[in-house]
């Protein structure tokens, strides 16, 4: 992947910059030297461009960007100020003191002013930028540290070392407070002026394409009432279920309340508007709280990583939960999405304890501007060594593998909601090893499930059973596993059935962006499993795309059949549960149907038989 | 309108015999009471009281956004006999306008100020102690005055401030008044400022004026001007910065049989600006000022103009019958400006800055209303508006 920044439309028209430049520099209120307004005369970037280094880049769609890079700029941009300056010292230096000890004199204290030239040269800069673009809201540029490195400050007094000396420092301090405070402001007023005038047939257009993002989310949730089952117990579900059980592949889907999803719509406005209100919803568990699952899920989701369209799925998915609006078409979109996490991950891996302690810095920021996801992202980062520590065996063992698959760990790390992760993850470090070295040691995907599969599924079964809230951070884990729930109702469903429909809110728009290879490919074979959920998902929301849509219907098609198959037999294993039933055959019947085949998928559904059987 | 310390500093200077006109500082006091008067910003209350002929105290209460005050007190060894309280006050006295310069008058003998008691000497140097506490701020406003001799006083006048450099500042003011000349130097702890100001008086000197005999000629021609010229020169040992000026003056004494008027020329040689002012007493009740200032170094100049119109009430019903008065016969009067019901001051400036001022005394209360405007500036023509009362007992 490759930014093309562009620099010399910038160097083009600067006119506007000045204006607004000038403004800046009149603002603060100015040193008793300077009499009269500051005037930005002259304003040219220069030729070369400053260097910037990506160090994270936390959102990436086509109308949006979040980035951290690493800027250096030693090029030759220069600027040109004009203003009057109080050349007689006794005037500047009993105008701020108080009349009373004044020697209050008669004309000595005569003003003269002067007109002062000063060019701003040589500038250097070093720092560490935050870039946030979005074409409805602008481009906002922050520093986080002081960029300025030094600067030469040349002016009509330069043969006078005290007036020089004087000039450079206050000039410094200047720019200082221009570049921390002012310059941001200057830069989203600039960019809002450009989407709002000479883009605003495309940003009307976009606002309604939104629109349609927007809706799209809201379908697939939708839906679910409609087949009607929340996984956990609301009795007007429970209803509904009955009804609609009838019809298997809606119990598939459904396993949100209708009440459940607006919550969690509320939740996840919530953490995007800063409030600190959190709509608290019942039988959830936030991932703040699941430090521990988390890592466990970073650990076991690399196995699933491994195979390509799964990694791709997966990346969606954790797109999905940063929210990208996902406007690029599916296989660009796809693999931003996996480029990124790789970004991060090579970013903190080989950087070392420098980096990494920037990386926690920066994290905050994020935090702020992300949802319930990000949250647990942070502790994960924030506790970065450790994670470190358990994915280094990864590429140290594999290096050429690395690339492909490390970032796809991080992926996991960061966004625990990824379908891919299963409860076997959870439950034991051992597990998400094992997990891992089979994804490591296969370099073909189809291989890799099969022998990930076998060794994360069977352990992970009583891993569970002991230790249920490991296994909380899954999502899956609930909807499929009614055993689960049996067993550790509190902890563990609230927690799956909130990241479920997380998942699928977000899930769905970037479903849409699949491509159809990619959701054949899911539904087909050890995918299948995942592929009815999120395919659900994606139908709803797509709206636009029509034939996507069918196809992630056909493939759930496919998928309930083999599921029903399966239930079938799972069904007759366990007849504890009435209410299971929707739930486990789905469950079940994936995991039945996914172990023989031995898909990565498996991990999340395969978890649920060894339940069963426990 | 002075404020009322001001007013009994100035009383002080006046029973110690002390000319404050004969300083270079003075020299164009005229054109700064015309031209560079301040005009009163929100609302500002005063109320004091000279409670025995050597005390005063005065509190003021402002309002300027924030609810502001001061507090102050003074202490006077001589005691000051004239009217403080604001019903019967002059108002020459407290509205500083066109200054007319009188005579200059012989500096005291040492040996009058002696006062000997039992074989010894008892008198005492004449000291003013003035302090004054803003109170939100805390800064403190501290004087010390001494009158050292007939023809020498100490001024030592100190600010502590917490936003000042080094908490505060002090200015240290020698002055010496012979008459025929004056000399000043001073010293500041800001920067570590010396300056030396120095006015020399062309013409008789007063000193020896009553004892040398007068030539016929000087008889018939009574002296009806007089030109001062006198020059400053500061310099900052810390900031090696300094400055300095020139400065000539010519005015009319009371001798003057045409309309009192003072002209002033200024310059700088450092900065390169040149000042003249001219201002006339038109009447009885009319000032008119100007000042052009210019600068040979930028070329930049300013015009400024300025008027102080004292307004008196016209009683029609008895107007008459005070023209038919007979000269000599003197109306007795409450107050010496009773009739004086404002006192409007203006000035202009090239850039159509303006600032008004209308001062006046309701009742026992003095007034003064003041606003500036900047017509240029059309969405914000008022700058500032301002009303001060005091009241003193």
């Amino acid at each position: 992947m490759a930014f093309n920044f562009n620099w010399s439309p910038l160097i083009a028209d600067t006119s506007r910059a000045r204006e607004m430049l000038t403004i800046a520099l009149n603002k603060s209120p100015k040193p008793p030297i300077i009499v009269d307004d500051i005037i930005v005369t002259e304003l040219n970037l220069g030729s070369t461009p400053p260097e910037l280094e990506i160090l994270e880049i936390g959102d990436l769609a086509e109308d949006r960007f979040r980035g951290i890079f690493k800027m250096s700029y030693t090029g030759d941009a220069f600027l040109t100020l004009k203003t009057k300056v109080q050349a007689n010292p006794l005037n500047t230096l009993l105008s701020t003191k108080p009349d009373f000890a004044s020697p209050q004199p008669l004309a000595a204290a005569s003003g003269l002013t002067i007109p002062l030239q000063i060019t701003l040269s040589d500038i250097r800069l070093s720092g560490f930028v935050i870039l946030v673009f979005s074409k409805q809201k602008g481009l906002t540029l922050v520093f986080r540290n002081d960029p300025l490195e030094s600067l030469k400050v040349s002016s009509t007094f330069d043969s006078i070392p005290f007036v020089r000396d004087y000039l450079q420092k206050e000039i410094e301090g200047q720019l200082r407070v221009l570049f921390m405070e002012d310059l941001p402001a200057i830069i989203h007023r600039l960019s809002l002026r450009l989407w709002s005038e000479e883009y605003q047939e495309l940003e009307t257009e976009q606002r309604l394409d939104g629109s349609k993002d927007t809706t799209a989310p809201i379908d697939p949730l939708s839906t679910p009432p409609q087949d009607a089952v929340d996984a956990f117990g609301n009795p007007l579900d429970e209803d509904q279920i009955a009804a609609l059980s009838l019809d298997p592949a809606s119990e598939v889907h459904a396993s949100f309340s209708q009440k459940n999803i607006l919550r969690l719509a509320a939740l996840s406005e919530s953490q995007r508007t800063l409030s600190l209100f959190t709509p608290s919803i019942r039988e959830a568990v936030f991932r703040a709280w699941a430090n521990n699952s988390d890592r466990a899920d970073s650990g076991s989701n690399t196995p699933a990583l491994t195979l390509s369209s799964l990694s791709r799925i997966q990346s969606t998915f954790g797109s999905i939960k940063s929210n990208t609006s996902s406007v690029a078409s599916g296989s660009t979109g796809n693999d931003t999405q996996a480029t990124r996490p790789s970004l991060v991950s090579a970013y903190s891996g080989p950087a070392g304890l420098s980096l990494s302690a920037n990386r926690s810095r920066t994290h905050p920021m994020r935090k702020r501007k992300k949802r319930v996801v990000n949250l647990r992202k942070d502790g994960t980062e924030s506790s970065g060594v450790s994670t470190d520590a358990t994915n280094t065996p990864f590429p140290s063992t594999n290096v050429s593998e690395t690339a492909s698959v490390i970032p796809e760990e991080r992926e996991g790390e960061e966004e625990p909601t990824t379908p891919p992760r299963s409860p076997t993850k959870a439950a034991g470090g051992g597990l998400r090893f094992e997990g891992k070295h089979g994804s490591l040691d296969v370099g073909e995907p189809g291989r890799v499930v099969e022998k990930a599969a076998p060794g994360g599924l069977l352990p992970a079964a009583p891993l569970l059973e002991e230790a249920p809230k490991l296994s909380k951070s899954k999502h899956t884990q609930k909807s499929q596993s009614g055993v689960f729930e049996n067993e550790s109702k509190r902890s563990r469903p609230p927690l799956s059935s909130n990241r479920l429909r997380t998942a699928q809110q977000t899930t769905s728009p970037l479903l849409r962006s699949l491509s159809f290879d990619k959701v054949s490919s899911i539904s087909s074979g050890s995918k299948i499993p995942l592929s009815p959920r999120s395919s659900e998902d994606g139908t709803a929301s797509t709206g636009g795309i029509l034939e996507q849509a069918w196809m992630l219907k056909m493939a759930h098609e496919i998928a309930r059949k083999v599921q029903e198959e399966k239930e079938k037999e799972a069904v007759g294993q366990d007849p504890d549960t009435p209410t299971r039933r929707p739930r486990p055959r789905p469950q079940t019947s994936k995991s039945a149907g996914m172990l023989p085949r031995g898909g990565l998928w498996t991990d999340e559904e395969v978890d649920a038989p060894p339940a069963y059987v426990a | 309108m002075l404020d009322f310390m001001d007013h009994v500093q100035n009383a002080f200077y006046e029973a110690s015999h002390w000319n404050l006109d004969n300083s270079y500082g003075a020299l164009n006091a005229t054109a700064k009471a015309l031209l560079d008067f301040r005009t009163p910003r929100g609302l500002r209350l005063q109320i004091s009281s000279l409670a025995a002929p050597n005390f005063a105290t005065s509190y003021t209460i402002g309002s300027v956004g924030v609810v502001d005050g001061s507090v102050s007190y003074l202490y006077s060894s001589l005691p000051l006999l004239r009217p403080f309280k604001s019903a019967d006050l002059d108002l020459h006295h407290v509205i500083r306008g066109y200054r007319h310069l009188q005579e200059l008058r012989r500096p005291d003998e040492a040996w009058w100020w002696e006062v000997w008691h039992c074989g010894k000497r008892i008198d005492r140097r004449d000291t003013l102690l003035y302090g004054r506490i803003f109170l939100p701020r805390s800064t403190l406003e501290a004087l010390y005055l001494r009158r050292l001799s007939p023809t020498r006083q100490l001024k030592i006048s100190a600010v502590s401030d917490s936003t000042l450099n080094n908490g505060g500042t002090i200015l240290a003011l020698l002055q010496n008044d012979v008459g025929k000349y004056s000399t000043e130097y001073m010293y500041s702890t800001d920067s570590a400022l010396m300056g030396v100001r120095g006015l020399y008086n062309f013409g008789p000197d007063p000193r020896v004026g009553s004892t040398s005999p007068v030539a016929a000629h000087e008889i018939t021609e009574p002296v009806q001007g007089r030109f001062s010229a006198g020059a400053e020169l500061y310099y900052g040992l810390l900031n090696k910065s300094g400055g300095i000026s020139t400065g000539l003056r010519f005015t009319t004494l009371p001798n003057h049989t045409g309309f009192p008027y003072t002209m002033t020329l200024t310059l700088n040689p450092l900065m390169g600006n040149l000042s003249s002012t001219y201002a006339v007493k038109a009447g009885p009740n009319l000032a008119l000022c100007s000042r052009f200032d210019f600068n040979f170094y930028s070329y930049e100049s300013e015009l400024q103009l300025g008027c102080e119109l004292w307004r008196r009430r016209r009683n029609t019903d008895v107007e008459w019958a005070v023209k038919r008065l007979r000269p000599d016969w003197k109306r007795p009067t409450v107050a010496p400006d009773d009739d004086v019901s404002g006192i409007l001051k203006a000035r202009v400036d090239q850039d159509w800055r303006i600032g008004l001022l209308w001062e006046g005394r309701i009742k026992e209360l003095l007034f003064t209303l003041g606003a500036s405007l900047d017509l240029k500036r059309r969405e914000q023509i008022f700058r500032t508006v301002g009303v001060e009362l005091q009241y003193s007992s």
